[in-house]
């Protein structure tokens, strides 16, 4: 009867130097962000407390206010993009295709390159006196647009593009493997009752793969959510500021426009903004496993 | 060599399954015209041919949109400068020149240096290793914690982490570095690896976790009443069965400490500067025109490491997630 | 795992320590900066030479991009591991660091060295704080330069640069149907408010120019010589190549540089790429301040010298400032640069045509203005940038989006 009780204590032991990490970088972090952002900070943090003055100065920013609306449509066009082309790829590669291999790792190399990487290698591609536009013009297609980048009704889509290519072989590589582990009775009994392949992706297997669908939303989440070195080497936030995001609103201000102050107002509405949207989702789709879990 | 006769896992008379399954690619790529099809006829190889084609045709303009600037990027760090400057993206070089990569690895300069970005490979090579194994060691032993062990405020310690994930990483830089000069580390290797672990945690974490909860309680239990401690079920059953995950992890881990720049400018120290700041040096650098050969060779040098990792061992990634996160 | 940080830990401090004894004898001085285009680095390259002729040791951290390298010299002042010098543009930047006390006053080297006198007022005034200067000016950068190719103008049959805008706004439609870039801008936004700024000073004349940046001052805004400036700026805005969103000014000088585009507005750092290509300024291609050279708007770089309680380290940043400031260094470091010399007893034979344009203007006060991020905060300057580069990037906005734009951003960030 002693060994159960010593052995969680072994643990909770292990936990504290995580909660010496989780406390003292992420929860210092929060609260510092927090606490600054009612002051008057500029370029260094001072303690003169200027109530939800910096919240106003916030909201009374046109470029704050595009660059939030920027993140939602990037953000649902971005992750429901790579999760339905990661998926499609997916199940295109669970088909016995030839050279699979080779397809997985064509499909997954650009994750290896740095969004800074693919921003410039993008940006490259849609200069409009260098990239495809010229070279299909060459060819003899004079009215053949394509340079997003430059153009500020499509820059966002660009970043779009652009992540989707980065990305979406993530999303793939997790649902092919979820689709591996899909048990072949199901397929037996689909086919024996007759039912539609693609609806037995639908209906039967995409819930099977839940838990992989969100762990793919929470990394592309992420990644919404902390665009900078995307936007910084593809456009810039530009033309104008048609293409800005929060994270570089944020970057801007914390250095060169010396405005501290507002920075962390801006990185505690993101806070804030995530934690209304995420944490209630997150929290129900873990712990609620955890807890099933802990049943059996 | 027809298209279709690669099915081996599906018995023949699950050919028309198979084709179904084939329609579903196809479907969403040319909508109603094939599901009415396989709904109301019944020749089956011609059915299967054409779901094959519009498979085979979706997987081509898939691979085209993923290959395309690789291969832009490849030939136009093989051309040069007149050539870039005339020519089509898509044009072969004219004769195979390596100059571009010579100069990136050894002599392009980056400040007043000419040395190229040899001079930070082995900067990330020393950055990455530690970092990687360090954080993906704190990510396993959490995550094993967290789905085993049921310690008291394991759940907020996890929600924590998950949102602070959200958080951008510039809002750090300024408490981290007063944080860790106050201890005396700052500018040094040792900040920067625990840098990386700090925000390599969330998801490392989250990997683990995952992977962990889909493994049977009761090996866990079986080994308890053994006798086995916490390190001891970690190390003789645990890590045993965690070679997929960690390959897993391993590849997520260098691919994103490989790549970080700002986390490396700021707390590396000077000496310890990453290669991807010397890339910026020389893709940001213009000496009268733009280089875009040597740019494109710079920037293909820099992600070689992680491009290799993924070529290697794409393959074990795939099994890796299989055998872990699905089982849950 | 604890284990292993340890080891780490104990290892990388080890090699810490052990690494710059070997270079004690020799005043070692770290600068960082962003200098790393073509003509820069050979600018700080003559600084690095004139340094290690003197007997010191020059250790050059150079970052691309002014916002990475300062967000890196931030840092280290913060946590406590200072460069030996860092670069800062003239203006507000560094505000904070003088406050915060992290900066070393110069004052006591600037009443030896004599140089201070020799400088232009306006940057004297950028450099100091309290009447103590903070920081030493290396050069002066005239940022209101137009540049031009001649080829193009020729082939475009516009005989002569206009010197007014009126008459370059048709000059420039000519050039178009000609074929040709009318004008050559990059478009960033501190690049779209270099252009509107040198339109404002030209056309509006250094006394609304100061009344809007110096005073904040709304009426000067609501006033018909800054919509007259507006209106002419938002007339170029279908006058520039495709490629200009996002690009950079060095990519943008090459247009010149290969006869594509006519005109590009811009600081005189342009030359170096210019002098880089093996072009003779005034000879291949044309320069004039503003349109008719008369008022030189006025800015330039700094070196800042974090506050160090190491005697050895404030030894190199004596020799540091000494060197720089010295004629010889000043000389030779400007030419590089294509800017001009900081202080005015340099011997200035060896410059080229266009500086000496500008060091005529250099004269006097009544023909220089200073740049605005001498006159405004960081924070106010980037409000400007966010009104300006949305009416640059949107055809359909109004002259009186930028008017209210300036009135809101004078109140928000005062």
């Amino acid at each position: 009867m002693t060994a159960p009780r010593k052995r969680p204590s072994t643990a909770s032991l292990m936990l504290v130097p995580f909660w010496l990490v989780v406390l003292v970088a992420y929860v210092g972090t929060m609260l510092w962000t927090v606490q600054i952002s009612f002051t008057a900070s500029k370029l260094l943090p001072v303690d003169v407390y200027v109530g939800f003055d910096q919240y106003h100065r916030l909201f009374s920013s046109t470029r704050w206010l595009v660059s939030m609306q920027n993140a939602v449509i990037f953000g649902v066009l971005f992750i429901t993009g790579a999760l339905v082309l990661g998926f499609l790829l997916a199940v295109v590669l669970d088909q016995k295709v030839r050279f699979e291999n080779t397809l997985r790792t064509v499909f997954l190399y650009p994750y290896a390159m740095s969004f800074i990487v693919t921003g410039l290698i993008w940006q490259w591609l849609m200069n409009p006196g260098l990239g495809i536009q010229k070279a299909v013009r060459d060819w003899g297609f004079e009215s053949f647009s394509f340079a997003w980048a430059v153009d500020r009704d499509m820059a966002l889509y660009a970043l779009v593009l652009a992540g989707l290519w980065q990305a979406s072989g993530l999303v793939m590589a997790l649902m092919l493997a979820g689709l591996r582990g899909v048990d072949e009775e199901i397929w037996k009994a689909s086919r024996i009752d007759g039912i539609p392949a693609w609806r037995v992706y639908l209906f039967v297997v995409v819930p099977m793969l839940r838990p992989l669908i969100l762990t793919a939303v929470v990394l592309l989440s992420i990644s919404v959510v902390k665009a900078f070195d995307l936007v910084v080497a593809l456009t810039n936030g530009g033309p104008g500021i048609s293409s800005d995001m929060p994270a570089k609103f944020v970057m801007d201000n914390l250095f060169t426009r010396q405005n501290i102050g507002l920075a962390t107002a801006a990185a505690t509405v993101m806070l804030i903004t995530v934690a209304a949207v995420l944490v209630p989702w997150i929290y129900s789709e873990y712990f609620r496993k955890v807890r099933a879990g802990a049943a059996t | 060599m027809s298209i279709d006769a690669t099915s081996s896992r599906e018995p023949p008379k699950g050919a028309s399954a198979l084709a179904f399954r084939s329609g579903s690619a196809d479907d969403r790529a040319t909508p109603s015209r094939h599901r009415e099809r396989s709904a109301t006829r019944g020749r089956k190889p011609r059915r299967l041919t054409i779901g094959r084609i519009g498979l085979y045709g979706f997987v081509a303009v898939a691979a085209a949109f993923f290959l395309l600037p690789a291969v832009v990027m490849v030939l136009t760090s093989l051309k040069t400068m007149p050539e870039i400057r005339e020519g089509s993206i898509f044009a072969l070089p004219e004769s195979f020149d390596l100059t571009a990569w010579i100069k990136a690895w050894s002599s392009a300069c980056t400040g007043l240096d000419c040395e190229g970005i040899r001079v930070g490979f082995w900067n990330s090579v020393v950055i990455t290793v530690p970092s990687t194994i360090a954080s993906i060691a704190a990510g396993a032993i959490l995550g094993y914690a967290l789905s085993f062990w049921r310690v008291k405020g394991a759940d907020v310690l996890f929600a924590i982490l998950l949102l602070g994930a959200f958080l951008p990483y510039q809002i750090f830089l300024y408490p981290m570095v007063r944080a860790f000069s106050m201890v005396g580390l700052y500018n040094t290797l040792a900040c920067i690896v625990i840098v990386h672990v700090i925000f390599g945690l969330p998801i490392m974490t989250l990997i683990f976790r995952n992977f962990y909860a889909g493994l049977p309680v009761e090996l866990f239990n079986a080994a308890r009443v053994d006798g086995g401690g916490f390190f001891r079920i970690f190390w003789n059953v645990m890590l045993p069965m965690s070679t997929p995950i960690l390959i897993v992890a391993a590849i997520l881990q260098i691919t994103n400490i490989w790549n970080d720049f700002i986390l490396g400018l700021v707390f590396a120290g000077r000496e310890n500067l990453p290669m991807t700041v010397q890339l910026n040096n020389v893709v940001n650098s213009t000496y009268g025109e733009r280089e875009y050969n040597l740019n494109m060779a710079a920037t293909i040098l820099t992600a070689a490491v992680p491009l290799l990792v993924y070529f290697v061992s794409g393959r074990w990634f795939v099994r890796g997630i299989a055998a872990g996160a699905v089982k849950g | 795992m604890k284990q292993l940080i340890a080891t780490i830990l104990a290892g990388s401090a080890l090699a810490f320590a052990a690494m710059p004894a070997s270079a004690q004898d020799k005043p070692r001085a770290e600068v960082m900066h962003w200098w790393t285009s073509g003509g820069e680095s050979a600018a700080i390259k003559t600084f690095a030479d004139a340094y290690e002729k003197a007997g010191g040791e020059w250790v050059d951290t150079a970052t691309a991009g002014g916002e990475n390298s300062r967000a890196a010299t931030i840092n280290r002042m913060v946590g406590g591991q200072p460069p030996t010098a860092a670069q800062f543009n003239t203006g507000r930047q560094f505000d904070d660091l003088v406050s915060q006390g992290l900066i070393r006053p110069i004052e006591a080297l600037a009443e030896e060295g004599g140089w201070k006198k020799a400088m232009p007022t306006a940057l004297v005034e950028a450099a100091s704080r309290d009447g103590e200067m903070y920081a030493l000016p290396i050069n002066v950068h005239g940022q209101n330069w137009t540049f031009y190719s001649k080829t193009v103008l020729e082939k475009s049959g516009v005989a002569e640069l206009p010197s007014t805008w009126e008459a370059m706004i048709p000059a420039l439609q000519k050039i178009k149907e000609a074929g040709f870039t009318p004008l050559a801008l990059g478009g960033q936004p501190w690049q779209e408010r270099a252009l509107f700024n040198a339109i404002l000073l030209q056309q509006g004349g250094k006394d609304l120019y100061m009344r809007i940046y110096r005073d904040k001052d709304e009426e000067a805004v609501r006033s018909e010589g800054f919509a007259k400036a507006v209106e002419t700026y938002g007339a170029l805005r279908g006058l520039v190549d495709a490629g200009s969103p996002g690009r950079s000014w060095n990519d943008t000088t090459s247009l010149l540089l290969r006869d594509t585009a006519a005109i590009q507005v811009m600081g005189d750092w342009v030359k170096g790429e210019f002098t880089n290509a093996g072009k003779t300024p005034s000879e291949d291609y044309g320069c004039t301040i503003g349109l008719d050279d008369t008022m030189l708007m006025v800015g330039g770089d700094v070196f800042v010298f974090p506050k160090t309680e190491d005697e050895a380290q404030k030894k190199a940043q004596d020799l540091l400032v000494e060197t720089m400031i010295s004629k010889d260094a000043q000389a030779a470091f400007n030419l590089a640069k294509g800017s001009m010399p900081v202080r005015n007893d340099v011997d200035t034979s060896a410059f080229d045509a266009c500086a000496k344009k500008g060091l005529e203007l250099l004269k006097s006060e009544d023909s220089q203005a200073p740049v605005f991020e001498i006159l405004v905060s960081a924070s106010l300057a980037g409000a400007v940038d966010d009104v300006v580069t949305q009416f640059w990037n949107n055809p359909s906005a109004q002259p009186e989006d930028v008017v209210e734009g300036f009135v809101n951003a004078f109140e928000v960030e005062g």
